[in-house]
């Protein structure tokens, strides 16, 4: 991972110190870090990859990584939250027209607007690219009526990216992504949040209802499979992975500063096979996935919207979301056997192992791996020559 | 596009009605083509139409409509025939 350089890592830290302190509670209430969205709102970094010229960071997605891996190793729900207003952002920079672009982000710049997504649909499950949610034109305004069982954040979102079929589509592919704030829609929370693990991103059901102008649809009307191929779903992936990856590096971090501290050092014999193997295989695992996190990242940059939609590309993309999904929890697994019962099965001790673990269970479902395995498997089929980027 | 060409895509646009004429500028997406199923054509393609689409011609760009799959069809056929 390229480190951050210094005037974000400026930014950042209030961002860590306030996330860290709050990380604990938001896991034990399962509630939103309300405190950690305050200071991302105020440390500018909700602009992050805002362009200059709309008063933004002007950062790169390497940025965006960076800083949700140092997020993560605090809390892997915060830094969630943080990463996925950045994929919305990104998608809104890359697709939405000049207008909505000159209204909305310098607004986000200024930490006023964080955006969640509404992609999943129940009866879909967690197919992107298509719904069931039909919607209206009338006059210049776009009627829906949107059930969304699961938004991160969503009670505290200032507006949203929804997906939904355009109108008058004649197939469930033909979705369009639209974007709405708060105040032009009903906004309902329909029930609660009780998860195993990630529990501060508040991800509750949610209804939407009402009409938004026309001209908020991002990208052309029923296209939005172009903004998933170009945007949505490469920044979905890297970014899930890097949060991943950022909570097991703190995981190990934390750890290691156990282990050499002078009471541990008393109790334990670091020339243990076990033990060094064990903190070995932790570290492979995690040096495995930000190598081929920061060399997606690379490639992603370097590609044309055209090659995007290559086999190649998304072959290597959704791989990445596959190994970093089953290395980064099989790391903590690995410092949970190494450290033992009590710091590593005891809720609330200072590791937080046990948290990181619950975290990380929900990678392998967060888009499901058992999809990207056949959407691989048929893009291999279509890249016989294996052209490897 | 010939018969055998649009016989071809048929089966893989569900949301093509019986009947209904297959015209170039149809997107083969709003018709009810996938990536997943992509593959299948591909190869019927191939069984029916005996051209076999290199990789490098397998973009979305290609699969976007029918006019355009047809043309790199075509294209395929001919640099067939040149390589001969
Ligand atoms: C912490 C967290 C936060 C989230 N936040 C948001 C959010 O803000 N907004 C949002 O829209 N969504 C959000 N999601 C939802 C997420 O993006 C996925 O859509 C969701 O996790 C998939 O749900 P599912 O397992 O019910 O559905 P499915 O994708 O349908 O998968 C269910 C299971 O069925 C099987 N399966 C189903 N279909 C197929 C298929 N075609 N091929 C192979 N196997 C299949 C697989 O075994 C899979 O594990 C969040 C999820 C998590 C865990």
């Amino acid at each position: 991972m390229r480190a951050l350089g210094p005037a974000l890592a400026e930014r950042l830290e209030p961002v860590l110190g306030t996330v860290e302190r709050h990380a604990a509670e938001c896991d034990e209430k399962a509630a939103f870090p309300t405190q950690g969205l305050t200071a991302m709102r105020s440390s500018g970094l909700l602009g992050l990859l805002v362009p200059a010229r709309y008063g933004g960071l002007g950062g790169t997605v390497p940025d965006l990584l960076a800083v949700s891996q140092l997020i993560a190793r605090q809390d892997m729900s915060a830094a969630m939250v943080f990463a996925m207003h950045g994929q919305q952002v990104a998608a809104l920079v890359h697709h939405a027209s000049e207008e909505l672009r000159e209204r909305v982000l310098p607004r986000v710049a200024r930490g006023d607007l964080y955006l969640g997504s509404v992609t999943t649909e129940a009866g879909k499950g967690g197919h992107l690219l298509s719904s069931g949610t039909a919607t209206r034109r009338e006059g210049d305004l776009i009627e829906l009526d949107r059930m969304a069982p699961i938004v991160t954040g969503g009670a505290h979102a200032d507006a949203y990216l929804i997906t939904a079929l355009a109108p008058g589509a004649t197939s469930e592919g033909q979705v369009s992504l639209v974007y709405a704030e708060r105040d032009q829609l009903d906004v309902q929370v329909l029930g609660g949040w009780d998860p195993m693990g990630m529990r501060g991103t508040h991800s509750v059901p949610m209804r939407f209802t009402g009409a938004v102008p026309h001209d908020q649809v991002v990208g052309a009307p029923g296209d939005f499979r172009r903004v998933t191929v170009d945007v949505f779903a490469p920044l979905a992936h890297l970014g899930w992975s890097a949060c991943w990856l950022g909570t097991a590096a703190g995981a190990l971090s934390r750890t290691l500063r156990l282990l050499r501290s002078p009471e541990e050092r008393r109790r334990r014999d670091l020339k243990s096979e076990l033990l060094l193997t064990r903190l070995s295989r932790a570290r492979q695992r995690i040096d495995t996935v930000q190598a081929m996190l920061s060399h997606t990242a690379d490639v992603y940059g370097t590609l044309s919207e055209r090659e995007r939609g290559g086999a190649p590309w998304q072959l290597l993309v959704n791989a990445l979301k596959v190994t970093a999904s089953e290395q980064c929890p099989a790391a903590v697994e690995e410092l949970v056997e190494l450290v033992g019962l009590r710091h590593g099965y005891l809720r609330n001790q200072p590791l937080a192992l046990e948290r990181a673990l619950r975290d990380l269970r929900s990678a392998s479902l967060n888009y499901g791996n058992d999809r990207l395995h056949l959407a691989n498997g048929s893009l291999s089929l279509l890249d016989q020559e294996t052209t490897l980027v | 596009m010939d018969q055998a060409f649009t016989d071809t895509l048929r089966p893989h646009l569900r949301y093509l009605a019986p009947g209904q004429e297959l015209r170039p500028e149809d997107r083969l997406r709003d018709l009810g083509l996938n990536s997943m199923q992509a593959i299948d054509l591909v190869f019927d393609l191939e069984d029916n139409c005996g051209v076999t689409l290199p990789d490098d011609q397998l973009t979305d760009a290609n699969f976007e409509t029918a006019g355009s799959l047809w043309e790199a069809v075509q294209h395929a056929r001919s640099a067939v025939v040149d390589a001969r």
